[in-house]
């Protein structure tokens, strides 16, 4: 009997810390979605019904503040920063791992020190370099720094040590030339790697914060983070429509997640192996 | 034998040719601003000219008690906030491994969900939240768990807590998803034998779970170590611009602030980012050995 009530005990605290956990996590989001429907005193006072405002603040969100314009500056941002870096990054990858040489590891293993270097210490000089070159203020100022990463390339090399090198050396025999190699024998049977390192640059593009605002300038070349951050710092708030841009900013993320939870999560983890 | 040296001259080759490209990337974005840096760090810049100082930088940091107190903090967040969330997602992992047989998943997705918010998203959310009339506390309120409000915001300890909880809750399941894996490749056969062996379930965890879960709970601790020595967003954001009065000033947003806010003193900002590189230096070396003591395969 006792035994039991010790086990039926257990399991109720089991599930409360879950129920209690759960609802912790999920809240902010809830009230996130709350929030978007509240004039901009309801949303500070923090109410969780939901109010009648949800078209006036979409309207002032598209309207003053141009969420439409923030929205295509990030994926103009992101999506050719995860083209590049998928093709250089893979690529790179391919070469230290089935092409190996003293000098090339010699090279890895210098990129795999300066791993360790905060990002803090290098946009300071970046910052000049871009300065000098005219291009502060431009989306190729966000996209050229973020296509190599030297993350990206460990966790690439990392799956392809699993790529046998019989086949490609079938291939050779078959006349295959070593790009037609990465091409078409290598890249297509490694897509959940591709899938993965991607949906990772992705995200770190989308949410990129402290490069874009140091040299991100005007409004017309704002990214979502960018427009999040300046409406904090502005005179009058309407936060209603900042709970629209926040739930958009959150939304492609999100659906990556839900849509392709594995290679997301392999992604995130890329450097437990 | 001439031939086969002109095939593996081709192989080096293109060798090359695949990492050239990257190899230029990283030439430009980080091999040139580590050599143009050696090059700042000794000069001083006054308003458009700048002059040299040599090693003057590191003197007046040694008189700059906001950026030795902004180092503070880092270090505070990373003694605090990450063993509470080590600890909440050990139990959560662990849970969810062994503890329940149904809604695995379901609770899986739902704890992983905050790592999907960019941190400026949830930076927002969360000030939002922890205003003085805002939410939180006037659920508290309203359950009599306070007497009056907190200044989650503005007051020097409380904003330091808002930045621990804000981080807690942004990174507990990340990191419970790692425990999880790691959880997952201990062979419950070792556990078989313990039950056999009449080890309580008590015993199992702190004998059998924690040591082999070690090297998956060192990593998590280099990753968060690494993070918290960067913290920016959130101070820049939740608790707008390392308010109040400096109390959640990190060393990434005073250089941050140094160089394009306050100052626009890039040779001073540089200094102070080589104090950065070198504790986050130490930081790696201490648990790379610790990782490399126990962590091969």
């Amino acid at each position: 009997m006792s035994v039991v009530r010790k086990f039926s005990g257990s399991r109720v605290l089991v599930w409360l810390v879950l129920v209690v956990g759960g609802v912790l996590s999920l809240f902010p989001f809830f009230w996130m979605v709350i929030g978007t429907t509240l004039n901009p005193n309801d949303v500070i006072r923090g109410i969780i019904v939901p109010g009648p405002e949800l078209f006036l603040n979409w309207a002032k969100a598209t309207k003053n503040y141009n969420l439409p314009l923030f929205f295509l500056n990030s994926l103009k941002i992101a999506l050719p920063t995860v083209f590049f870096g998928v093709i250089v990054n893979g690529l790179a990858a391919f070469g230290f791992e089935k092409f190996r040489s003293k000098s090339r590891e010699k090279i890895f293993g210098i990129l795999l020190l300066t791993l360790i270097i905060p990002q803090i210490a290098v946009v300071i000089p970046m910052f000049k370099l871009f300065s000098f070159f005219g291009l502060l203020n431009t989306h190729a100022a966000i996209i050229l720094p973020s296509i190599m990463s030297v993350f990206i390339i460990f966790f690439m090399r990392q799956n392809f040590k699993m790529f046998p090198t019989e086949i490609m050396e079938a291939a050779r025999v078959d006349g295959t030339s070593e790009f037609g190699i990465f091409v078409r024998i290598v890249s297509p049977s490694m897509k959940a790697t591709f899938a993965s390192a991607a949906i990772y640059m992705f995200i770190a593009q989308w949410n990129a914060y402290l490069w874009p605002l140091m040299t991100i300038l005007t409004d017309a070349k704002k990214t979502l983070p960018i427009a999040m951050s300046s409406m904090m710092y502005a005179y009058t708030i309407e936060y209603g429509a900042l709970m629209i841009i926040v739930c958009i900013s959150i939304m492609p993320v999100l659906l990556l997640f839900l849509t392709m939870q594995k290679q997301f999560v392999a992604g995130l983890l890329g450097s437990v192996k | 034998m001439n031939k086969k040296g002109s095939y593996y001259r081709y192989l080096n080759r293109f060798g090359w040719f695949c990492v050239a490209p990257a190899m230029v990337f990283y030439s430009l974005f980080m091999l040139y601003p580590i050599l143009s840096s050696l090059y700042y760090v000794t000069r001083r810049w006054r308003g458009m000219s700048n002059t040299f100082v040599g090693l003057g930088n590191f003197a007046r940091m040694a008189r700059d008690q906001i950026f030795q107190q902004a180092i503070g903090h880092n270090f505070a967040f990373m003694f605090v906030q990450i063993p509470l969330m080590v600890f909440l997602a050990l139990i959560l992992a662990v849970i969810l491994n062994q503890g329940i047989r149904r809604m695995r998943g379901t609770f899986r997705v739902i704890f992983f969900l905050p790592c999907v918010t960019s941190l400026v998203a949830y930076s927002v959310l969360f000030r939002i939240l922890l205003q003085n009339n805002g939410l939180l506390n006037n659920i508290m309120l309203n359950a009599h768990l306070l007497a009056e409000p907190i200044g989650w915001l503005n007051d020097p300890f409380w904003a330091k807590v808002t930045i621990i909880l804000a981080l807690t809750w942004r990174w507990t399941g990340y990191n419970m998803v790692f425990f999880l894996v790691g959880l997952q490749s201990i062979d419950t056969e070792i556990y078989e034998a313990a039950e056999v062996d009449g080890a309580s379930k008590r015993r199992q965890f702190f004998r059998i779970t924690l040591p082999l879960l070690l090297p998956v709970i060192l990593f998590s601790a280099v990753t968060s170590t690494n993070g918290t020595m960067q913290l920016f967003d959130e101070p820049n954001i939740l608790t707008n611009q390392g308010n109040p009065a400096n109390a959640t000033m990190t060393a990434a947003l005073y250089i941050y602030r140094q160089a394009f806010v306050v100052n626009s003193d890039f040779g001073y900002a540089t200094a102070m980012s080589y104090v950065v590189v070198l504790i986050s230096g130490i930081f790696a070396f201490v648990q790379m050995r610790l990782l490399g003591d126990r962590g091969e395969k």
